[in-house]
């Protein structure tokens, strides 16, 4: 058993993280007392930064030396890390961010809440970049997705961002700490130790010439095509035969797959759709689906954030509903299984 | 023929400084060059730039390098010694940044840096203003100073007083070496350089965070010749910030 907070401490360790920086905030301050003690016993790099700011800013040195990086943050600090993220991304240098999510805006509160789907898949930061951003919704996905966000990192030289509830930090869970499956990536072409037998190298995002500047984030938008070509992933639940499908990420995901249990035992052919990595969005194969199924809900732990992504890939003729689960609130499905038979009522009632 | 000077190794053949006629960061740059050649560190050392006039510093210099956002140079450099250190290499990293930089909108990463005796070098050009954006009032603006931003002058009743940033480096426990030097004469110089040269030693040596303050005309923004900022600096500006070294781990 292990809650989701210390799994992604161990599977960072696991797959070989040298380097971490952090501030506290609740609730996701396990991962940073778990992993001071654990790095220090083997001279691994723990620094308590004065600031999120300056945590984000020793990844981002830290990375240039090719080491494995990452930072663990929640929510309202995470958006000091902005800046950051986008230098990171024109700059190409991987490193990996922990949120474990927390109610806002602003100081909000620690109450478990999926509201930063926005700031992860959008961004705070300026410019067009992107941020790979995958979504567990278990605590073995915790640690499975940990692995990945560090193999996607290194592989496309993209920050990654690995967004998860703050339930999913707090929560423990039966899990399997196996291997990290993916191969290392070579990075000696890029990385700075000094100019030694080469000519020096810079990592710089400014870029005084129009032309180069341009062709620059020509370049990033071509590396971000073949992501969303190739890394997309998601967990289909009894869709193949479904009237409806339900569309939640996270741990929303995790209570939506109850729901479709509770349908399906009333004679409800009810199906799930969770888009486990939210950039890329899974929109290619949500369209599919929406040829044959017509009718989806979406339900997320905030004002419907994932909500435009889902319409925007769903076919023109299919309709999608939306459930808003009040932050905080993971009892009982009673309330939201009341929400969706008023949804189904009306559906039947106009025969949608 | 005996050779009497040569362009220092560390810069890149054929670079063209691009700063305005008169102004010192060439010649601090040229300092720092030379002493990287003398102590052969060319080859094992890490450059963070910074947001200002020396933000292209990487152009100039045959050194690997890193641009930080705007203030953040200690926390990058911070994260790039510590994480060679665990691969088992000791590289040599130092940042060059702009009072703007260093002591406004860093200055939080700056102390805490110097606090953890972060095995780092900064060096930190004071020309009592925001240069690049224009002259503007910054935290190192003298009482009395008229910017584009204090047209009266700097007054303490509304824009308070000036930082001085290397007595604050060297309060801080964690610091092997602070000095302020200036560049308004060949003796000057010299002593520049040789604070430059300790600063770099100290952090091979392994002694902690060492900071050098480098006082520096800005001529277009003063609207003074270079003749002129150089006699401001000597006459008026060590007034607010006394030349010297304000710790010396290894004297005191
Ligand atoms: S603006 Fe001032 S500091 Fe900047 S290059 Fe010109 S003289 Fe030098």
């Amino acid at each position: 058993m292990l809650k989701g907070n210390i799994a992604i401490a161990k599977a960072a360790l696991k797959c070989g993280c040298s380097c971490y920086f952090g501030y506290p905030i609740t609730p996701q301050t396990e991962i940073g007392e778990y992993l001071s003690s654990e790095m220090q016993e083997k001279n691994l790099a723990f620094v308590c930064a004065e600031s999120e700011l300056a945590a984000i800013n020793m990844a981002l040195g830290a990375a240039s030396s090719g080491a494995k990086v990452m930072v663990s943050s929640s929510s309202c600090a995470i958006s000091l890390m902005q800046e950051t993220l986008s230098y990171a991304s024109s700059d190409e240098i991987p490193f990996v961010l922990i949120n474990i999510m927390r109610a806002g805006p602003g100081q909000g509160y620690i109450f478990p809440s999926q509201a930063d789907y926005n700031q992860s898949t959008i961004g705070g930061g300026n410019g067009d970049y992107r941020i790979i951003t995958l979504s567990p919704s278990t605590v073995q996905e915790c640690i499975d997705l940990t692995y990945r966000a560090f193999y996607l990192s290194q592989k496309y030289r993209n920050p990654a961002i690995l967004l998860a509830d703050g339930l999913l930090g707090q929560m423990a869970q039966g899990v399997i700490l196996k291997e990290n499956p993916y191969p290392e990536i070579d990075n000696s072409s890029w990385i700075l130790n000094g100019a030694k037998n080469r000519p020096a190298r810079k990592i710089c995002s400014l870029e005084p010439n129009q032309e180069k500047l341009n062709s620059h984030i020509e370049k990033l938008f071509k590396k971000y095509k073949t992501i969303e070509e190739k890394e997309v992933l998601y967990e289909e639940y009894l869709c193949n035969d479904a009237d409806i499908i339900l569309t939640a990420f996270g741990t929303m995901g995790r209570y939506s797959k109850a729901i479709c249990n509770y349908y399906r035992k009333n004679g409800v052919k009810m199906g799930l759709f969770r888009p486990i990595t939210l950039y890329p969005f899974p929109n290619k194969r949500l369209n599919e689906l929406s040829q044959k199924t017509k009718f989806f809900i979406d339900i997320e732990m905030n004002m419907g954030q994932m909500l435009k992504d889902v319409k925007l890939a769903l076919a023109k003729d299919a309709t999608c509903k939306f459930i808003k689960k009040p932050i905080g609130d993971w009892s009982g499905q009673e309330e939201t299984i009341a929400e969706i038979d008023e949804i189904l009522k009306e559906k039947y009632a106009n025969n949608i | 023929m005996q050779t009497i000077f040569e362009t220092p190794k560390t810069i890149k053949e054929n670079s063209r400084f691009s700063f305005c006629p008169g102004c010192d960061h060439g010649v601090a740059i040229k300092l720092v060059a030379q002493v990287l050649d003398e102590l052969g560190l060319q080859e094992n050392t890490i450059l963070v730039a910074s947001s200002g006039c020396s933000v292209n510093l990487y152009d100039y210099l045959e050194l690997d390098c890193i641009e930080a956002p705007h203030g953040r140079a200690c926390a990058v450099a911070t994260g790039i010694k510590r994480a060679h250190k665990v691969q088992g290499k000791e590289k040599f990293v130092f940042t060059y940044q702009g009072d703007g930089d260093f002591a406004s909108i860093g200055l939080g990463e700056s102390l805490h840096s110097a606090l953890r005796g972060e095995n780092i070098t900064a060096i930190c050009i004071n020309n009592t203003n925001f240069g690049m954006t224009g002259g503007q009032m910054g935290p190192t603006s003298v009482l009395g100073q008229i910017t584009s931003t204090s047209p009266q002058g700097r007054n303490k009743e509304t824009h308070g007083f000036p930082i001085k940033t290397a007595e604050h480096i060297a309060l801080c426990d964690g610091t092997s070496f602070s000095a302020r030097v200036a560049l308004f004469d060949v003796k000057n110089i010299l002593k520049a350089k040789n604070a430059i040269k300790k600063a770099f030693e100290y952090q091979k040596q392994g002694l902690g965070f060492s900071f050098v303050e480098i006082l520096a005309s800005c001529p277009t923004n003063w609207r003074l010749s270079p003749l002129e900022s150089h006699n401001k600096i000597e006459n008026e500006l060590t007034k607010t910030y006394p030349l010297g070294i304000f710790k010396d781990i290894k004297n005191d």
